[in-house]
Protein backbone atom coordinates (compact mmCIF):
# COMPACT_ATOMS: atom_id res chain seq x y z
CA UNK A 1 0.00 0.00 0.00
CA UNK A 2 0.70 3.19 -0.62
CA UNK A 3 1.55 5.68 2.23
CA UNK A 4 2.30 8.66 0.77
CA UNK A 5 -2.21 9.21 -0.63
CA UNK A 6 -3.65 11.75 0.82
CA UNK A 7 -7.27 11.05 0.66
CA UNK A 8 -8.58 14.66 2.03
CA UNK A 9 -7.02 15.62 -1.24
CA UNK A 10 -10.00 14.10 -3.12
CA UNK A 11 -12.70 16.69 -2.32
CA UNK A 12 -15.52 14.14 -3.38
CA UNK A 13 -14.01 11.92 -0.98
CA UNK A 14 -13.33 14.18 1.53
CA UNK A 15 -17.09 15.80 1.63
CA UNK A 16 -18.41 12.16 2.24
CA UNK A 17 -16.58 11.56 4.98
CA UNK A 18 -16.97 15.02 6.29
CA UNK A 19 -20.95 14.45 6.40
CA UNK A 20 -20.92 10.36 7.35
CA UNK A 21 -19.07 11.70 10.54
CA UNK A 22 -21.11 14.08 11.35
CA UNK A 23 -23.97 11.70 11.05
CA UNK A 24 -22.37 9.09 13.21
CA UNK A 25 -21.89 12.05 15.59
CA UNK A 26 -25.22 12.94 15.55
CA UNK A 27 -26.46 9.16 15.68
CA UNK A 28 -24.12 8.75 18.92
CA UNK A 29 -26.25 11.75 20.67
CA UNK A 30 -29.40 9.94 19.85
CA UNK A 31 -28.15 6.39 21.05
CA UNK A 32 -26.70 8.24 24.25
CA UNK A 33 -30.03 9.84 24.86
CA UNK A 34 -32.20 6.27 24.82
CA UNK A 35 -29.20 5.01 26.75
CA UNK A 36 -30.03 7.70 29.38
CA UNK A 37 -33.23 7.04 29.72
CA UNK A 38 -32.81 3.35 29.54
CA UNK A 39 -30.88 3.69 32.09
CA UNK A 40 -33.50 5.84 34.53
CA UNK A 41 -36.27 3.76 33.64
CA UNK A 42 -34.29 0.98 35.22
CA UNK A 43 -33.60 2.92 38.20
CA UNK A 44 -36.87 3.92 39.16
CA UNK A 45 -37.62 -0.05 38.28
CA UNK A 46 -34.84 -0.76 41.39
CA UNK A 47 -36.23 1.85 43.55
CA UNK A 48 -40.22 0.58 42.88
CA UNK A 49 -38.87 -3.06 43.54
CA UNK A 50 -37.50 -1.80 46.95
CA UNK A 51 -40.67 -0.05 47.63
CA UNK A 52 -39.76 3.55 47.48
CA UNK A 53 -42.09 5.96 45.91
CA UNK A 54 -41.48 6.72 42.20
CA UNK A 55 -43.06 10.04 40.04
CA UNK A 56 -44.93 8.38 37.47
CA UNK A 57 -44.34 11.17 34.84
CA UNK A 58 -40.94 10.55 35.17
CA UNK A 59 -42.02 7.04 33.61
CA UNK A 60 -43.95 8.58 30.71
CA UNK A 61 -41.34 11.06 30.52
CA UNK A 62 -38.67 8.39 29.95
CA UNK A 63 -40.98 6.48 27.47
CA UNK A 64 -41.72 9.39 25.38
CA UNK A 65 -38.37 10.28 25.21
CA UNK A 66 -37.17 7.17 23.77
CA UNK A 67 -39.68 6.70 21.04
CA UNK A 68 -38.97 10.22 20.41
CA UNK A 69 -35.56 9.76 19.81
CA UNK A 70 -36.05 6.43 18.01
CA UNK A 71 -38.37 8.26 15.62
CA UNK A 72 -35.14 11.31 15.39
CA UNK A 73 -32.45 8.21 14.71
CA UNK A 74 -34.91 6.79 12.19
CA UNK A 75 -35.51 10.06 10.09
CA UNK A 76 -31.37 10.38 10.48
CA UNK A 77 -30.57 6.91 9.01
CA UNK A 78 -33.10 7.72 5.78
CA UNK A 79 -30.97 10.95 5.48
CA UNK A 80 -27.91 9.20 5.57
CA UNK A 81 -29.14 6.40 3.31
CA UNK A 82 -30.55 9.04 1.01
CA UNK A 83 -26.94 10.73 0.54
CA UNK A 84 -25.28 7.62 0.48
CA UNK A 85 -27.41 6.81 -2.70
CA UNK A 86 -26.31 10.13 -4.49
CA UNK A 87 -23.28 8.84 -5.11
CA UNK A 88 -24.69 5.53 -7.15
CA UNK A 89 -25.06 7.62 -10.81
CA UNK A 90 -22.85 10.33 -12.23
CA UNK A 91 -25.46 11.97 -13.17
CA UNK A 92 -29.78 11.82 -12.67
CA UNK A 93 -32.45 13.92 -12.36
CA UNK A 94 -32.74 15.52 -9.06
CA UNK A 95 -35.29 17.75 -7.37
CA UNK A 96 -33.15 21.07 -5.99
CA UNK A 97 -35.68 21.89 -3.33
CA UNK A 98 -35.20 17.82 -2.20
CA UNK A 99 -31.17 18.56 -2.73
CA UNK A 100 -31.25 21.50 -0.69
CA UNK A 101 -33.63 20.43 2.16
CA UNK A 102 -30.74 17.25 2.96
CA UNK A 103 -28.58 19.59 2.85
CA UNK A 104 -30.18 21.52 5.55
CA UNK A 105 -31.05 18.46 7.12
CA UNK A 106 -27.34 17.45 7.29
CA UNK A 107 -25.49 20.28 7.77
CA UNK A 108 -27.62 21.46 10.90
CA UNK A 109 -25.76 18.65 13.04
CA UNK A 110 -23.08 20.80 12.79
CA UNK A 111 -22.42 22.53 16.05
CA UNK A 112 -22.03 26.59 14.26
CA UNK A 113 -25.46 26.05 11.93
CA UNK A 114 -27.58 28.62 12.67
CA UNK A 115 -31.57 28.67 11.57
CA UNK A 116 -32.10 28.47 8.28
CA UNK A 117 -35.49 29.73 6.33
CA UNK A 118 -36.12 27.41 3.50
CA UNK A 119 -38.74 29.99 1.95
CA UNK A 120 -42.35 28.03 0.22
CA UNK A 121 -41.19 25.78 -2.61
CA UNK A 122 -42.19 27.12 -6.33
CA UNK A 123 -45.60 25.53 -7.49
CA UNK A 124 -43.26 23.95 -10.10
CA UNK A 125 -40.82 21.57 -8.92
CA UNK A 126 -37.39 22.69 -9.90
CA UNK A 127 -35.72 19.59 -11.96
CA UNK A 128 -32.64 19.70 -13.11
CA UNK A 129 -30.42 16.84 -14.43
CA UNK A 130 -26.89 17.04 -13.05
CA UNK A 131 -23.81 14.99 -10.67
CA UNK A 132 -26.23 15.45 -7.41
CA UNK A 133 -23.13 14.07 -5.47
CA UNK A 134 -21.23 17.49 -6.75
CA UNK A 135 -24.61 19.62 -6.15
CA UNK A 136 -24.70 18.42 -3.04
CA UNK A 137 -20.91 19.10 -1.73
CA UNK A 138 -21.50 22.54 -3.21
CA UNK A 139 -24.51 23.63 -1.67
CA UNK A 140 -23.21 21.85 1.75
CA UNK A 141 -20.39 24.30 1.53
CA UNK A 142 -22.55 27.41 1.15
CA UNK A 143 -24.32 26.18 4.19
CA UNK A 144 -21.14 26.19 6.08
CA UNK A 145 -20.31 29.67 4.62
CA UNK A 146 -23.48 31.28 5.51
CA UNK A 147 -23.88 29.64 9.44
CA UNK A 148 -20.07 30.60 9.72
CA UNK A 149 -20.96 34.28 8.39
CA UNK A 150 -23.57 34.20 10.64
CA UNK A 151 -22.83 32.78 14.22
CA UNK A 152 -25.25 29.95 15.95
CA UNK A 153 -27.53 32.78 16.69
CA UNK A 154 -28.67 34.52 13.43
CA UNK A 155 -30.93 33.24 10.95
CA UNK A 156 -30.18 32.86 7.02
CA UNK A 157 -32.62 32.09 3.98
CA UNK A 158 -32.51 30.08 1.19
CA UNK A 159 -34.67 29.76 -1.77
CA UNK A 160 -35.20 28.31 -5.19
CA UNK A 161 -35.91 30.21 -8.24
CA UNK A 162 -36.88 28.28 -11.69
CA UNK A 163 -35.62 30.19 -14.33
CA UNK A 164 -37.42 30.54 -17.48
CA UNK A 165 -35.06 28.94 -19.82
CA UNK A 166 -34.70 26.03 -17.28
CA UNK A 167 -32.65 25.46 -14.58
CA UNK A 168 -32.80 27.32 -11.64
CA UNK A 169 -31.64 29.93 -8.79
CA UNK A 170 -30.50 28.65 -5.51
CA UNK A 171 -30.39 32.12 -3.57
CA UNK A 172 -28.67 32.06 0.07
CA UNK A 173 -29.63 35.28 2.14
CA UNK A 174 -28.74 36.87 5.68
CA UNK A 175 -25.29 36.20 5.79
CA UNK A 176 -24.24 40.16 6.32
CA UNK A 177 -22.88 42.78 4.13
CA UNK A 178 -19.35 42.19 4.49
CA UNK A 179 -19.67 38.24 3.71
CA UNK A 180 -21.94 38.34 0.77
CA UNK A 181 -18.83 38.60 -2.06
CA UNK A 182 -16.48 36.28 0.08
CA UNK A 183 -18.19 32.95 -1.30
CA UNK A 184 -16.28 31.45 -2.35
CA UNK A 185 -12.59 29.21 -2.13
CA UNK A 186 -10.71 28.28 -5.11
CA UNK A 187 -11.81 24.69 -4.24
CA UNK A 188 -15.39 25.40 -4.05
CA UNK A 189 -15.17 27.65 -7.64
CA UNK A 190 -13.80 24.40 -9.20
CA UNK A 191 -16.50 21.80 -7.47
CA UNK A 192 -19.22 23.97 -9.11
CA UNK A 193 -17.51 24.10 -12.55
CA UNK A 194 -17.10 20.73 -13.09
CA UNK A 195 -21.15 20.74 -12.44
CA UNK A 196 -21.80 23.79 -14.97
CA UNK A 197 -22.86 25.78 -11.68
CA UNK A 198 -22.34 30.01 -12.01
CA UNK A 199 -22.06 31.43 -8.50
CA UNK A 200 -22.48 35.16 -8.38
CA UNK A 201 -23.19 37.62 -5.46
CA UNK A 202 -26.53 39.15 -4.66
CA UNK A 203 -25.94 42.33 -2.55
CA UNK A 204 -29.03 43.14 -1.65
CA UNK A 205 -30.37 39.68 -0.52
CA UNK A 206 -26.36 39.99 1.80
CA UNK A 207 -26.00 36.94 0.18
CA UNK A 208 -25.46 34.50 -3.16
CA UNK A 209 -26.41 32.66 -5.98
CA UNK A 210 -25.94 28.98 -6.74
CA UNK A 211 -26.97 29.10 -11.11
CA UNK A 212 -28.00 25.72 -11.46
CA UNK A 213 -28.23 24.56 -15.27
CA UNK A 214 -31.32 22.55 -16.32
CA UNK A 215 -28.30 20.01 -17.93
CA UNK A 216 -25.00 20.38 -16.57
CA UNK A 217 -22.45 19.65 -19.19
CA UNK A 218 -19.80 17.14 -18.72
CA UNK A 219 -19.14 16.27 -15.29
CA UNK A 220 -15.21 16.89 -15.45
CA UNK A 221 -13.05 14.81 -12.80
CA UNK A 222 -11.05 17.58 -10.98
CA UNK B 1 -19.07 16.31 45.91
CA UNK B 2 -20.62 19.00 43.61
CA UNK B 3 -20.88 18.80 39.84
CA UNK B 4 -21.96 20.77 37.17
CA UNK B 5 -22.99 19.24 33.83
CA UNK B 6 -22.72 21.31 30.46
CA UNK B 7 -24.65 19.86 27.59
CA UNK B 8 -26.54 21.45 24.56
CA UNK B 9 -28.50 17.99 24.32
CA UNK B 10 -31.45 18.83 26.78
CA UNK B 11 -32.96 15.14 27.21
CA UNK B 12 -29.58 13.49 27.53
CA UNK B 13 -28.36 16.40 30.52
CA UNK B 14 -31.74 16.30 32.21
CA UNK B 15 -31.69 12.44 32.71
CA UNK B 16 -28.21 12.01 33.24
CA UNK B 17 -28.25 14.29 35.94
CA UNK B 18 -31.44 12.88 37.66
CA UNK B 19 -29.27 9.80 37.69
CA UNK B 20 -26.94 11.13 39.25
CA UNK B 21 -28.16 13.00 41.76
CA UNK B 22 -30.31 9.20 42.62
CA UNK B 23 -26.58 8.48 43.02
CA UNK B 24 -26.59 10.95 45.69
CA UNK B 25 -24.02 13.72 43.70
CA UNK B 26 -25.05 17.00 44.15
CA UNK B 27 -25.52 17.92 40.40
CA UNK B 28 -26.29 21.50 38.84
CA UNK B 29 -27.30 21.18 34.79
CA UNK B 30 -27.27 23.62 31.70
CA UNK B 31 -27.48 23.37 28.40
CA UNK B 32 -24.93 26.22 27.04
CA UNK B 33 -21.60 27.67 27.51
CA UNK B 34 -22.65 30.98 28.64
CA UNK B 35 -25.33 29.14 31.53
CA UNK B 36 -22.04 26.97 33.02
CA UNK B 37 -19.97 30.60 33.14
CA UNK B 38 -23.36 31.96 34.74
CA UNK B 39 -23.31 29.13 37.65
CA UNK B 40 -19.55 28.76 38.02
CA UNK B 41 -19.52 32.75 38.42
CA UNK B 42 -22.22 32.45 41.83
CA UNK B 43 -21.54 28.70 42.80
CA UNK B 44 -18.30 26.80 43.72
CA UNK B 45 -18.01 23.25 42.05
CA UNK B 46 -15.79 19.91 42.61
CA UNK B 47 -15.38 19.08 38.74
CA UNK B 48 -17.49 20.09 35.62
CA UNK B 49 -18.47 17.84 32.84
CA UNK B 50 -18.99 19.08 29.63
CA UNK B 51 -20.04 18.38 26.14
CA UNK B 52 -17.48 18.97 23.45
CA UNK B 53 -19.54 19.88 20.77
CA UNK B 54 -21.58 22.63 21.85
CA UNK B 55 -22.93 26.13 19.52
CA UNK B 56 -21.92 28.94 21.01
CA UNK B 57 -19.10 28.76 23.32
CA UNK B 58 -18.04 24.87 23.05
CA UNK B 59 -16.31 22.88 25.20
CA UNK B 60 -12.77 23.26 24.71
CA UNK B 61 -13.09 27.25 25.27
CA UNK B 62 -15.59 26.63 28.40
CA UNK B 63 -12.78 24.51 29.98
CA UNK B 64 -10.93 27.57 29.37
CA UNK B 65 -13.31 30.25 30.73
CA UNK B 66 -14.13 27.75 33.75
CA UNK B 67 -10.49 27.79 34.65
CA UNK B 68 -10.25 31.35 34.93
CA UNK B 69 -13.09 31.32 37.36
CA UNK B 70 -11.62 28.29 39.26
CA UNK B 71 -8.13 26.83 38.80
CA UNK B 72 -8.67 23.98 41.08
CA UNK B 73 -12.04 22.90 38.78
CA UNK B 74 -11.64 19.39 37.43
CA UNK B 75 -12.99 18.72 33.88
CA UNK B 76 -14.01 15.55 32.18
CA UNK B 77 -15.40 15.79 28.64
CA UNK B 78 -18.48 14.13 26.97
CA UNK B 79 -17.78 13.56 23.30
CA UNK B 80 -20.40 12.67 20.56
CA UNK B 81 -17.27 11.28 18.89
CA UNK B 82 -14.94 8.32 19.51
CA UNK B 83 -12.05 8.01 17.85
CA UNK B 84 -8.96 8.85 19.17
CA UNK B 85 -7.61 11.59 16.93
CA UNK B 86 -10.86 13.61 18.31
CA UNK B 87 -9.63 13.11 21.77
CA UNK B 88 -6.06 14.04 20.63
CA UNK B 89 -7.31 17.41 19.31
CA UNK B 90 -9.06 18.10 22.42
CA UNK B 91 -7.49 19.76 25.67
CA UNK B 92 -3.98 18.65 27.36
CA UNK B 93 -5.18 19.58 30.91
CA UNK B 94 -8.56 17.77 30.79
CA UNK B 95 -9.03 15.34 33.45
CA UNK B 96 -10.77 12.43 30.93
CA UNK B 97 -12.65 12.18 27.80
CA UNK B 98 -15.85 9.93 28.02
CA UNK B 99 -17.43 9.05 24.57
CA UNK B 100 -21.13 8.73 24.13
CA UNK B 101 -23.39 6.56 24.77
CA UNK B 102 -21.28 6.63 28.72
CA UNK B 103 -21.52 4.43 31.41
CA UNK B 104 -22.69 5.99 34.63
CA UNK B 105 -20.96 3.74 37.19
CA UNK B 106 -17.89 4.57 35.48
CA UNK B 107 -18.33 8.33 34.86
CA UNK B 108 -18.85 8.15 39.32
CA UNK B 109 -16.03 6.54 39.29
CA UNK B 110 -13.82 8.35 37.67
CA UNK B 111 -15.57 12.11 39.07
CA UNK B 112 -14.46 10.28 42.56
CA UNK B 113 -10.47 9.83 41.14
CA UNK B 114 -10.26 13.28 40.18
CA UNK B 115 -11.84 14.95 43.07
CA UNK B 116 -10.50 13.03 45.21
Amino acid sequence: MNSTIDFKDNDDLAFFGKVNASISHELKNILAIISEAAGLLQDLTDMAAKGQKIELEMLTTCSQDIVEEIQRGFATIKQMNTFSHSIDEPVKKVNLADVVDLMIALSKFLSFACTVRFDPLPEEPAVVSTCAFRLQNLIYRALVFAYESTGPDGQIGVAIHPQPNGGAQITFSGCGSNKAGKFASDKTKKIAASIGVDIREARDLQGFELIVPENAEAVSQH
Amino acid sequence: MKVLLVDDEKKFATMLAKRLALRGIDIDYVYTGDDAIAKAGTQSYDAAVLDVKMPGIGGIELERKLKELDPCLKIIFLTGHGSKTDFETGSAEAACYLAKPIQIDELIKILREVIG
